[in-house]
């Protein structure tokens, strides 16, 4: 009698699942930290600090919500900002954390020559247990972003292995990193968020080959995979393509051509790009939705400035693009014409032709650079695509149109990007761009008095109604696609509301992590 | 009786003594002619937040701001200190990223090391004994294939068949994912080992296999295989026996030579598998021209081939007495 009960038991027990064992989510999506998990030195700038909070942080409509601070004042004249901390935030070592804590993570990370970039940053201090006041040697209201990225960490314990033994307030805490294989890490328990639905979340790095190869065999439930073929996703899991401002463009040299030369000897200026028909009539031309379906096979979207979406772009600047007859006019009427039959445009003489550069190790890039170069041939100009190393991109990019992406969630890119002061630096301002009226704009929405204050002007920037670097402007810039971030998401996975990504792969998926949940069971 | 064995160790030494200091200038004037910019390689994709001042101060922070040969003459300086430097691109001491990675890696390379070596000669001499039949002809076929084929391929396509096909083998890691180290049983870890051990050895194999055919080929050909011959040895007793001795010389000589290929072939199956070892730091360190890191690799990987020949020449000259004569 008693056997067919035990054997009845059995069943039942093997049946039913194990109630506490809660299954790790394992996640494949790169972006492995080199150097370890250190915000001071730049770890989380981008994406999500997973173990240490921010001061504030953006949410899935990139408005600014308090983290830990609970409410934030910036000084009349823009230079000093207050900060409240929430009295119950405690780092994963139990600690509470406090103003010295945020004082000191801000002093040190402007001292440390890292990836955070706090030069505009003169002192913090800890006014009391609770208030911390920052204060900058200018008006600079990007500075925000630092407030929504620089995660705190404890003054006490902070030193040299910091970055692989990290401690902070935030949602997670590390386990195990095993470099180049995994990391593993589990809920703070002191996190002063809420609930988070995982015991355990693995990071698997390594080759994308190996985060497919995964998926495949059910191993892993968030996959970061290239957009040519994430639509063949694996059973269980579905395929995800987040929207991002991760773009791509082309930069215009806007001087013309005096025979100037960088300090490093590099030709400044094209005669041809200097006129602004040209560069008004190249984005009245591109066919962005042919672009998008020719180089990213159709996933991604039109970019027509190079924060499209983001609370700073203005809609306004752009101008319709896909239309060669309006290019035409436009070359026509500024005297651009064809007269000796080669189906090319001439204006006194000079050919109406400039080379497109891009780096030809980057398929997507070289795909856009032929793809626009066949239509602008439609309205007769010759812009021949040309492949080259990044080396030789630097030395050409003040006198040839070169294929660029940009695209953060931090609005100073627009200031670096069309600011006088930072023609011919870096990557930035390559054409050498510098209008008194747009730099006087980028300068009040540094100075603004609030975040939301500065947006009007970063938008007068682009275009004001006469002026900006928009296309309906100086057209800078003729911006080509924003490409998507595609994903195999676990069909039992929910992951709530999503931002539009910044440029750049892996952990800007996370940013929501702890609010992730199980559908099924 | 061993003589030659200090005689050895003394030219060994003389030579090491040159080749290091060469190879360090040699390895760092390829780096400093690199055309990559450490900074912008560290910033990366960043850019839009870190300003041209933040560049300078990262730079200024590196030491990337001083002219090469001051760098170079600083790196040297800490060397007599026996400190390789801060790696750029992990931001920690290179003797640390190489301790850490280190272990991974030689359990990866001295298992396909022996593997391939025990499997390379067997089938050698199986093939010779066979000469002509149907064994010696699938053997050399294979050995043929497998010469050809890259050893990233051949990872892929383990992974298709064995972890994606058939579900026996896991697809990455040297670990299942979700479990800490402690958590994972032995059986795990030798499971996960399959896989990237068997494409490493792949890389090795096939030189080896036809080496040991003709060396032991020629073995039965000479007078002294006859004479066993006529007094009733069969070839698979003569190969196993004194045509082992014979062909175990060349082929170790000739595998331990080609130790640096099984280092260098680790880089790509590290990648393939998400194997935590020193291959992967390499490339890295590589692509973003982080010299000390580099430095500190590419003289652990010179000691690992010398020392890799150095024992060959030991364990050749143990095995075969022939080789103990002075040339």
């Amino acid at each position: 009698m008693i056997r067919p009960l035990k054997l009845l038991a059995l069943a039942a027990s093997l049946l039913m699942p194990a109630p506490s064992e809660a299954r790790p989510l394992v996640l494949a999506i790169g972006g492995e930290p080199d150097g370890g998990f250190d915000p001071i030195m730049g770890w989380g700038h981008y994406g999500n600090p997973l173990f240490q909070s921010t001061l504030l942080r953006y949410d899935a409509e990139l408005t600014l919500v308090g983290d830990l601070a609970t409410d934030w004042t910036l000084s009349e004249d823009g230079r000093v900002w207050r900060l409240r901390l929430r009295g119950d935030a405690r780092f994963s070592d139990g600690t509470p954390l406090t103003a010295e804590d945020v004082a000191f993570t801000y002093n040190t990370a402007r001292a440390a020559g890292g990836l955070a970039d706090l030069t505009v940053l003169k002192e913090a201090r800890a006014l009391d247990e609770l208030t911390v006041e920052l204060e900058l040697t200018e008006p600079r209201i990007t500075f925000v972003s630092r407030l929504a990225t620089l995660g705190v960490v404890p003054a006490a314990t902070y030193g040299e292995g910091y970055a692989r033994q990290p401690v902070g307030s935030g949602p997670f805490q590390m386990v195990e990193w095993r470099e180049g294989e995994q990391l593993l890490v589990e809920p703070n328990p002191y996190w002063h968020g809420g609930e988070i639905a995982f015991e355990r979340v693995s990071f698997v790095f390594g080759s994308e080959e190996a985060g497919q190869a995964l998926a495949r065999t059910g191993a892993a439930d968030v996959v970061a995979v290239p957009p040519s073929m994430a639509d063949a996703a694996p059973s269980g899991l579905a395929v995800l393509h987040v929207e991002t401002v991760d773009n791509r463009g082309l930069a215009f040299p806007m001087l013309p051509d005096t025979g100037a030369t960088t300090d490093a000897g590099t030709p400044i200026g094209n005669d041809v790009t200097a006129d602004r028909a040209i560069r008004v009539a190249v984005n009245q031309a591109l066919d962005r939705e042919a672009l998008v379906a020719l180089a990213l096979n159709g996933h991604g979207r039109p970019a027509m400035g190079p924060a499209d979406g983001l609370p700073w772009d203005n809609p306004e600047a752009a101008i319709p693009g896909n239309d060669p007859t309006a290019a035409m006019a436009t070359l026509e009427a500024a005297g651009w014409r064809d007269t000796d039959g080669d189906d090319i445009r001439e204006k006194a003489g000079l050919r109406a032709a400039f080379r497109v550069l891009y780096p030809a190790s980057d398929s997507t890039r070289q795909a856009l650079a032929l793809g626009a170069s066949e239509q602008l041939r439609g309205i007769g100009i010759d812009a021949q695509p040309t492949g080259s190393s990044w080396d030789e991109i630097g030395a050409l990019m003040h006198s040839q149109v070169v294929v660029l992406g940009w695209g953060a969630h931090d609005p100073s890119e627009l200031f670096y990007l069309h600011h006088g002061d930072y023609a011919g630096v870096d990557y930035y301002n390559t054409g050498h761009y510098a209008n008194p009226a747009v730099d006087a704009r980028l300068e009040a929405a540094e100075a603004a008095s609030s975040f939301g204050a500065s947006l009007g002007e970063w938008k007068a920037a682009a275009w004001d109604g006469e002026t900006g670097f928009g296309p309906k402007g100086d057209a800078t810039w003729a911006w080509m696609v924003n490409l998507e971030h595609s994903y195999w998401v676990s069909d039992c996975l929910d992951l709530g509301p999503l931002q539009i990504h910044p440029h750049g792969h892996g952990f800007p998926i996370t940013h929501d992590l702890p609010s992730w949940r199980w559908t099924c069971e | 009786m061993r003589a030659w064995l200090p005689n050895l160790l003394a030219g060994r030494l003389v030579r090491l003594t040159w080749l290091l200091p060469l190879a360090a200038v040699g390895l760092f004037t390829l780096i400093s002619l690199a055309p990559i910019d450490p900074v912008q390689a560290y910033v990366g994709g960043r850019s839009s937040q870190i300003g041209p001042e933040q560049r300078d101060a990262i730079a200024a922070a590196w030491g990337l701001d001083q002219p090469a040969a001051k760098r170079f003459a600083s790196w040297l300086g800490q060397l007599t200190k026996g400190d390789l430097g801060q790696s750029i691109t992990f931001n920690a001491p290179v003797m640390q990223v190489i301790a850490t990675r280190l272990p991974a890696s030689l359990a990866l390379v001295g298992l396909a090391f022996v593997l391939s070596f025990v499997l390379g000669t067997l089938l050698g001499l199986t093939a010779a004994a066979m000469r002509g039949r149907w064994p010696d002809r699938v053997i050399r076929t294979l050995a043929v294939a497998l010469a050809a084929s890259p050893g990233f391929w051949v990872a892929i396509l383990l992974v298709a068949v064995f972890a994606v096909g058939l579900g026996w083998l896991p697809a990455c890691c040297a670990t299942p994912p979700g479990q800490l180290a402690t958590e994972v049983t032995l059986a795990d870890r030798w499971r996960h080992m399959v896989l990237p051990v068997v494409t490493l050895s792949v890389v090795g194999i096939a030189p080896l296999v036809l080496h040991t055919r003709q060396s032991l080929i020629a073995f039965l050909k000479s007078p002294a295989a006859h004479h066993l011959a006529t007094h009733g040895a069969t070839p698979l007793r003569m190969a196993l026996g004194p045509g082992l001795r014979h062909a175990a010389g060349v082929a170790l000589t000739l595998h331990l030579a080609g130790a640096g290929e099984i280092f260098g072939g680790s880089v790509l199956a590290e990648a393939v598998f998400a194997w935590p070892g020193l291959g992967q730091a390499t490339v890295r360190a590589a692509t973003g021209a982080d010299a000390p890191l580099l430095m500190g690799i590419g003289l652990a990987t010179l000691l690992f081939v010398f020392a890799g020949n150095l024992l060959a020449d030991i364990a050749a000259r143990l095995a075969d007495p022939r080789l103990r004569r002075p040339a």
